[in-house]
């Protein structure tokens, strides 16, 4: 019988193995890309930020400043990797648990804080929390349901390659995402027409106490991109290296017109789901403790140290460095004033209806009268 | 040195209050911006909440184990001028910031209550916006009268409606009988720990025909066998207590009464035997009844069985137990001598079959060998679900768990019972 297309799709053995570049103790294994030494020294400075930015927007939670965070820890890598294989011109769709992403795409530590904070700077102005997103870096802010963003990356890849624009689309959604319709469809989409995108399904085996296995009976998650004819490659998620590989693989693939990849990253969520989320009731230490183990900065630092591109004394002074910066930032953040009430009525309608238009001079009358009564608006 | 307080902070959506768990710092001590000082338990984990300021701690305004509201002042702090002065003004926003640039003298400010300045101002006292006003006009409310839960006491519509529903309610309230209940009564709201507690008691009570045994063991031999194995025990960095003795008899016994470790499937009208002991223990907590729970117990020898009752007891002290470590108990123990009764007639942890009760050590005279004699005794109540044992069973049961206690050799006889 003939098979639709080439067989190269059905590679099974990419999307069931694991491709890793360098092992749990930072040794690389047979088949070590030669990468440019600052490419390698960047992938671990943007994690090292990511980290520090994560323990910094779980603080700031946890003193009220911030609605909500969903913690990195843990997923430094495939988030860096993965998002360092695009262009500037390139579109990013990203989840609420990358990080290390944005700051790929060049948002500073004070615009994601400025978003996170919703400061008068707020890049989104309010809009729904622990999401992000920037028009300047083209990064597309996530809706709230979980998986919208798939069809969204798809659906601005075909309009790109009806344009001719010679863009690529990049995504990212967890294990549990790839159980909404959105997911099919989107991968069902991509693949009859060939979309330029490229989905990257960070595997963290939980969606908050849901394990991997309550969310699908396949082998792995790469191999459901088969059915679809997208190829599927499963990557070590903390391998910043083999994700980076891999990723411009399938960027490459898809500028030149080939469709779409999917790209499992086998990673582990460390901290809670999310700043209201327990995860002792529902996990063990041990499995945690054996993830901590391989956990990706610290094999990258081995890596590099064994490689002679860092040096103890530089690591150390790295850290320090961006410690020290990004506590800076936080404070000049907090030192913000917040949005003004008015944004409200912002970036739905050209020009707002007359009832939103009263409701808004009603709002303003009564912050006057506050400010009147001495009562400051929190 | 200006000293600003420290509120619960909003930790997150839905949360209205936690509780003090521990506090990492104590009064004197200097803090750092951003550096943890107390563990609050929310209805959702329990968190590390950092400090706003650098400073002094001056007070601790909570106790470990009190329940805060978010917006609750926890601690006061005594910061150096160089602080976060913005934040601070945002946490006083009632200080009358504008007389002092007027230039009177600020003695006279202090002394002068805010109240009675601001009620003279007459109406722009009342803090409420437009749209309560309005509703209170029409509703023949005085807002001078209305608490206010809104922020900073900012009079919300459902305070406006509270009131006037009242108001209907008591047309001539008789204010002194009012008062006089007020003061009598507490009300506390039934939550967390304690309202599955009430829920679990009401199942268990309403659907478990519970019977009860009871006997009265001399525990004088264990007593002293117990001394003699303490030098052992604290090398192995283990602090005996009666409790797991009465564990290892109760499992022991259980091997030859399995029926005690079962519980019933009221679908299918089955029994269901356990071939694993998982043994629950009921642990009075600041935050109410706990029951740990050591996994395997059956497999358990006298010392591990020691050192899982002193580490899950901690935890749950310290709220820190985990959802593993509180569930598929399959026979439960309580304790309660430990604090004081005598005797006590426990409820069955539902689904299990029964419940071993534990009262207080009593040293009676007994006549032994026809002399009187100082002995050590101990009553042990066994409630179980008489829809899955007999009472003959139940007893034989308890007899065994006796004669085990009361001839130690027994006890710790055979391979791995002691460690
Ligand atoms: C459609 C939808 N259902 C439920 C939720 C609630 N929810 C938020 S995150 C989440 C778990 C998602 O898990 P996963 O896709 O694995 O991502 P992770 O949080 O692990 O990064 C759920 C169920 C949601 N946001 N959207
Ligand atoms: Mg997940």
């Amino acid at each position: 019988m003939e098979v639709l297309g080439s067989r190269d799709i059905l590679n099974l053995d990419r999307a069931l193995g694991l491709y890793r570049v360098i092992d749990e103790d930072g040794n690389p294994v047979a088949g070590e890309p030669s990468l440019p030494d600052k490419l390698l020294l960047d992938m671990y400075t943007y994690m090292i930020r990511a980290r520090i930015l994560d323990g910094w927007l779980l603080k700031l939670q946890r003193m009220g400043r911030v609605a909500l965070h969903a913690p990195n820890k843990g997923q430094e890598a495939s988030a860096v990797g993965a998002t360092l294989a695009l262009k500037r011109e390139d579109w990013l769709f990203p989840s609420y648990r990358e990080l290390g992403a944005l700051l790929v795409r060049g948002m500073t530590e004070e615009e994601i804080l400025d978003r996170a904070l919703t400061t008068i700077d707020d890049p989104l102005k309010g809009s729904d929390f622990a999401i992000y997103g920037h028009r300047k870096y083209n990064i597309v802010p996530a809706p709230v349901p979980v998986a919208n963003q798939i069809p969204h990356a798809v659906g601005a890849a075909l309009a790109a390659k009806i344009m001719g624009d010679k863009i690529v689309t990049m995504t990212f959604f967890g294990d549990g995402s790839t159980s909404r319709g959105d997911f099919h469809a989107g991968l069902n989409f991509a693949g009859v027409f060939k979309a330029p995108v490229v989905f990257v399904n960070q595997n963290n085996q939980w969606a908050i106490s849901v394990p991997l296995k309550r969310q699908t009976a396949a082998p792995t998650i790469a191999v459901k991109g088969i059915a679809y004819g997208v190829p599927g490659i499963r990557v070590d998620g903390n391998d910043v290296i083999a994700v980076y590989t891999v990723a411009r693989e399938a960027v490459e693939r898809a500028r030149s017109g080939e469709g779409p990849t999917l790209i499992e990253a086998v990673t582990y969520r460390l901290g809670p789901h999310t700043t209201a989320d327990d995860p002792t009731r529902y996990r063990g230490e041990e499995e945690v403790k054996e993830w901590e183990r391989r956990e990706p900065l610290r094999r990258m630092r081995r890596y590099l140290i064994s490689r002679g591109l860092l040096t103890e004394e530089e690591d150390k002074a790295l850290w320090s460095e961006w410690e020290k910066r990004i506590e800076e930032t936080v404070v000049k953040v907090l030192e913000k004033p917040p949005l003004p009430p008015e944004v409200i009525l912002e970036d739905v309608y050209e020009e707002p209806p007359w009832n939103l238009k009263e409701q808004m001079k009603e709002l303003r009358e009564s912050i006057r009268l506050l400010k009147e009564l001495g009562i400051e608006l929190e | 040195m200006p000293v600003v307080q420290v509120k619960l902070p909003d930790i997150g959506e839905g949360i209205a209050e936690g509780e003090i768990v521990r506090w990492l710092v104590k009064e004197g001590d200097t803090v750092k911006r951003f550096q943890p000082i107390v563990e609050v338990l929310t209805a959702k984990a329990t968190v590390e909440i950092p400090s706003p300021y650098t400073g002094k701690i001056r007070k601790l305004l909570a106790s470990e184990g009190d329940t805060v509201r978010v917006g609750q002042p926890i601690a006061e702090i005594e910061t150096d001028t160089a602080g976060p002065v913005k934040e601070e003004k945002e946490e006083r926003p009632e200080e009358p910031r504008k007389e002092e640039a007027s230039g009177q003298p600020r003695p006279q400010l202090e002394a002068t209550p805010i109240e009675t300045q601001a009620g003279q101002a007459g109406i722009a006292r009342v803090k409420a916006p437009p749209s309560v006003r309005i509703l209170a006009r029409k509703l023949g409310v005085d807002l001078s009268k209305v608490k206010g839960t809104g922020p900073r006491g900012v009079i919300t519509k459902d305070d406006v409606l509270a009131y006037a529903e009242a108001q209907k309610r008591e047309p001539q309230p008789p204010v002194q009988v009012a008062k006089e209940a007020e003061v009598e009564e507490e009300r506390i709201p039934l939550r967390g720990v304690k309202k599955v507690m009430a829920e679990r008691m009401v199942e268990a009570k309403t659907r478990i025909p519970h019977a009860y045994v009871v006997e009265e063991v001399d525990i004088t031999e264990l007593l002293s066998v117990r001394e003699r194995l303490k030098p052992l025990a604290e090398e192995k960095g283990v602090k005996l207590t009666i409790l797991p003795f009465i564990m290892k008899a109760a499992v022991k016994a259980i091997r030859e009464y399995p029926l005690i470790n079962s519980s019933l499937d009221e679908d299918k009208g089955e029994i269901i035997v356990k071939r694993t002991v998982n043994l629950g223990f009921a642990v009075d907590t600041p935050h109410g009844l706990m029951v740990p729970v050591i996994k395997n117990a059956n497999t358990k020898g006298l010392f591990q069985l020691a050192r899982e009752v002193r580490e899950l007891a901690r935890k749950a002290r310290e709220a820190k137990l985990s959802l593993d470590e509180v569930r598929g108990s399959t026979f439960s123990i309580s304790n309660y001598g430990s604090i004081g009764g005598v005797l006590g007639i426990p409820v069955i942890n539902p689904p299990e079959a029964a419940i071993l009760g534990v009262g207080r050590i009593r040293k009676e005279p007994r006549i032994r060998d026809g002399k009187i004699e100082e002995r050590s005794l101990v009553y042990l109540t066994l409630s179980f679900d008489h829809r899955i044992l007999e009472g003959g069973y139940a007893t034989r049961f308890l007899v065994r768990v006796k004669e085990l206690l009361e001839n130690p050799i027994l006890l710790l006889a055979g391979e791995g019972e002691l460690e």
